[in-house]
């Protein structure tokens, strides 16, 4: 009688580098949430029975959005992902037309697709992790093959508030290739993949109105002089105004009066500036402190408003614009009166008289300027 | 009327008319420039869908000629042979439908007697005299044709070839329809571009027999005609209204409105080969880009032109009134009350009046001296 000899203990550096190792799997396996997630020992060979490149059409459904982050550029959805694509080695020889596919679902489809060829189709621009919430998988008698992915997780998304808040998002999602050449296998969409691709009914997002998805081909640039084929499923949704413009656009547009009431304050008496100026300078200063107050806060809260040419930050620089007119004008008026010794009294009268009307004038022309060409 | 005010007036006036000239000259020459740029956009969608339609009929007339010039093909078309010509040509049809499109394929006698329909086996003998007139015409000429058709499966864009034997004679032909579903698809893959397939409900009802009724339906309905194919139906829902399609007997280009976008929409006329009108087919693209180009160009010509006119109005303002006006006001009400006999007090900032005053502002200064001189106490 012969017993099995038990495994000896493994030495401590054995250990940690086997612990190692299982770090380094299982981060990879988080980190590229491809379709083929259970890897087999022995990948099935790719159909190339009707040659190349391998027609595989995708089409993406978003059934839930959860949040926004303008801040960060990501957005959390949850997403059907389908993939077709065609393996005659699946068809089953003379079935009739029409004859219903084999359905699977989860567990199931999951062990079926370990047995096959599943093109490496990947959500290119998840963030962090990711969770398949279900999976489906349809074999037809003709050899297509329709596998569904629900996923839910983070997307990274370009994002730009040269509009705001006028603007309209695109909300990406890219579906690539990331191992094969679009020579080897090309991604593709058709009617029924256009179809597919569409927001849910119920979908929300506060503060926006969701829009259609749309799907375009951007192919990436590859090794060696290729391109991985790349669709990109963009949901567009637009902002809407009421909110944004009540806690952002009323106060920096109201901070523009407070300088402008430096120069109306100031009265002209045959040619001679009547206040003093260190009365004036002082509601400036004040001005200056309300601006830049408000510029604190508005940053703090719309943290993606603070980098890049938008219409906050041209209203800003538009507040700091007139507080420094407003103080140039009383420096050179009221302190050193520099009209009034170079041209004399008169002189320094109409032109303080035409300053009262035409500074107003034109801070409200630029406001305007700066908003509609957001609008626009 | 006072110089005043009737000078500044005048020469305000006469700035704001000009810079308004010039801004509208300006504006003029921006919207000529979008509306150029638009125009372009409209010709480049226009070629790329005739362009498109043109290498498909190519491709389905290419493909026919090859089949038609097959060595199996003759004699199995001089048999009659349903089953061997099955048998020969359904593997090729299968890979022809699943990667390039192609969507009919079918053998006729003449006139237009089908003998096998690849992608229907099952339906044949039928005289398509009237539903195939490229058919007829490819065999009655017994030259290839290609063109746009409708037939049982739909509208599609075909290619006919005719058959002849080793000696000359014709024995029917063979026509391969490419389908437009995918090839508005993969428009939309290569250039952005949604696009909608318009085909006349009458023509679909007596000829479209394998057409699924809800295709045909109420939601698809457009006027007269059918939507029978989309890229993005809503979109194009929004783009295309009934009135635009009632008469499109050449290409007609608008932009629209939808949902928030401009869009540049084209609208091209279908036609059989032998001319007979059969839909629409609409391109159309987003023009947000050129729209908005065009309106921020806009707003900052206004903003410039508002800028300008009240920089030069205030320069004619202070100059007129700063420089000549107010001292001569003030000079005139010394004088006043120089002739009145009332108080003469000296004129602020006479020093810097201009030369042309300065005479005036001498008088004044020795009359008022010569006053103080006689009314103070000896």
């Amino acid at each position: 009688m012969t017993t099995a000899a038990w495994p000896r203990p493994l030495p401590p550096s054995s250990l940690r580098a086997a612990l190692l190792a299982l770090m380094l799997f299982l981060s990879s396996a988080v980190a590229v949430p491809s379709l083929a997630r259970a890897e087999p020992a022995a990948a099935p060979e790719m159909p190339t029975d009707q040659g190349f490149p391998i027609l595989v059409h995708v089409g993406l459904a978003m059934t839930k959005l959860d949040a926004f982050d303008e801040s960060g550029g990501t957005f959390d959805a949850t997403v059907n992902l389908r993939v077709r694509w065609q393996d005659m080695r699946l068809a089953i020889p003379g079935a009739k037309p029409g004859e219903a596919p084999l359905t699977l679902r989860q567990a199931a489809a999951e062990a079926r697709l370990a047995t096959m060829w599943v093109p490496p189709v990947v959500l290119a621009n998840l963030k962090g992790e990711s969770e398949v919430l279900a999976t489906g998988l349809r074999i037809y008698p003709n050899g297509w093959v329709e596998l569904m992915r629900r996923t839910r997780g983070s997307f990274s998304t370009p994002f730009t508030v040269s509009r705001f808040p006028f603007d309209r998002q695109a909300l990406t999602i890219d579906i690539a290739t990331l191992d094969e050449p679009a020579n080897i296998l090309a991604l593709r969409f058709d009617q029924s993949d256009i179809n597919f691709s569409r927001p849910a009914r119920d979908l929300e997002l506060f503060g926006w109105t969701i829009g259609a998805i749309d799907l375009t081909l951007k192919p990436i640039a590859a090794w060696y002089n290729t391109v991985n084929d790349q669709v990109v499923a963009s949901l567009e949704i637009a902002r809407q105004l009421g909110e944004v413009a009540a806690a952002i656009f009323i106060p920096l547009l109201a901070s523009l009066l407070i300088p402008l009431l430096t120069i109306w304050l100031e009265s002209v008496e045959k040619g001679k500036l009547q206040s003093d100026p260190v009365d004036l300078l002082n509601i400036n200063i004040g001005g200056l402190f309300a601006v830049v107050a408000l510029n604190f806060t508005i940053y703090t809260g719309y943290v993606f408003l603070s980098s890049g040419d938008n219409t906050v930050t041209r209203l800003f620089a538009l507040n700091y614009a007139v507080l420094g007119v407003a103080f140039l004008i009383n420096m050179v008026f009221s302190r050193f009166r520099v009209l009034e010794t170079a041209f004399g009294p008169y002189v320094q009268e109409q032109a303080y008289y035409f300053l009262m009307w035409a500074v107003p004038t034109l801070v409200v022309i630029l406001a305007a300027a700066f908003v509609l060409t957001a609008i626009v | 009327m006072t110089f005043r005010r009737s000078a500044p007036v005048t020469l305000c006036l006469s700035v704001i008319v000009l810079v308004t000239a010039m801004a509208a000259v300006a504006a003029m020459l921006f919207t000529r420039l979008t509306t150029a740029v638009e125009e372009n956009q409209f010709q480049l969608m226009r070629a790329i869908v005739e362009t498109a339609l043109a290498n498909a009929s190519n491709k389905a007339l290419a493909t026919a000629e090859l089949i038609a010039s097959l060595p199996p093909t003759q004699p199995l078309m001089a048999g009659g042979d349903r089953k061997a010509l099955l048998a020969e040509f359904a593997p090729m049809f299968a890979i022809q439908k699943a990667r390039h499109g192609v969507d009919q394929a079918q053998f006729h006698v003449p006139p237009a007697t089908s003998v096998l329909r690849l992608h229907e086996p099952s339906a044949f003998g039928d005289d398509g005299t009237a539903s195939k007139p490229m058919v007829v015409a490819a065999n009655r000429d017994k030259a290839p044709i290609k063109g746009i058709a409708s037939a049982r499966n739909g509208p599609a864009i075909f290619g006919v070839a005719p058959i002849t034997d080793a000696n000359g004679r014709h024995l029917g032909s063979f026509e391969v329809g490419i389908a437009f579903g995918p090839l508005l698809a993969d428009l939309k893959v290569a250039y952005g571009i949604d696009l909608a397939l318009f085909v006349d409900g009458e023509l679909l009802r007596e000829f479209g027999k394998n057409i699924a009724p809800e295709r045909l339906g109420e939601d698809n309905r457009v006027g007269h005609y059918i939507r029978l194919e989309t890229t993005n139906a809503a979109t194009m829902a929004a783009l295309v209204e009934p009135s635009d399609l009632a008469v499109v007997t050449e290409p007609v280009t608008y932009t629209r409105d939808a949902d928030g976008l401009v869009q540049g929409v084209v609208l091209i006329p279908l036609t059989n080969a032998l001319g007979a009108p059969l839909g629409v087919i609409a391109a159309a693209r987003d023009f947000g880009d050129s729209r908005a180009a065009w309106g921020r160009s806009m707003v900052w010509l206004a903003t410039m032109a508002l800028v300008v006119m009240v920089l030069l109005c205030g320069i004619i303002l202070i100059v007129v009134r700063g420089f000549v006006v107010r001292p001569l006001q003030v000079l005139g009400e010394g004088l006043v009350s120089l002739a009145n006999g009332g108080p003469l007090d000296p004129i602020e900032g006479s020093e810097r009046f201009a030369g042309e005053l300065q005479p005036f502002v001498e008088l004044y200064d020795r009359v008022r001296l010569r006053r103080a001189r006689a009314g103070a106490p000896s």
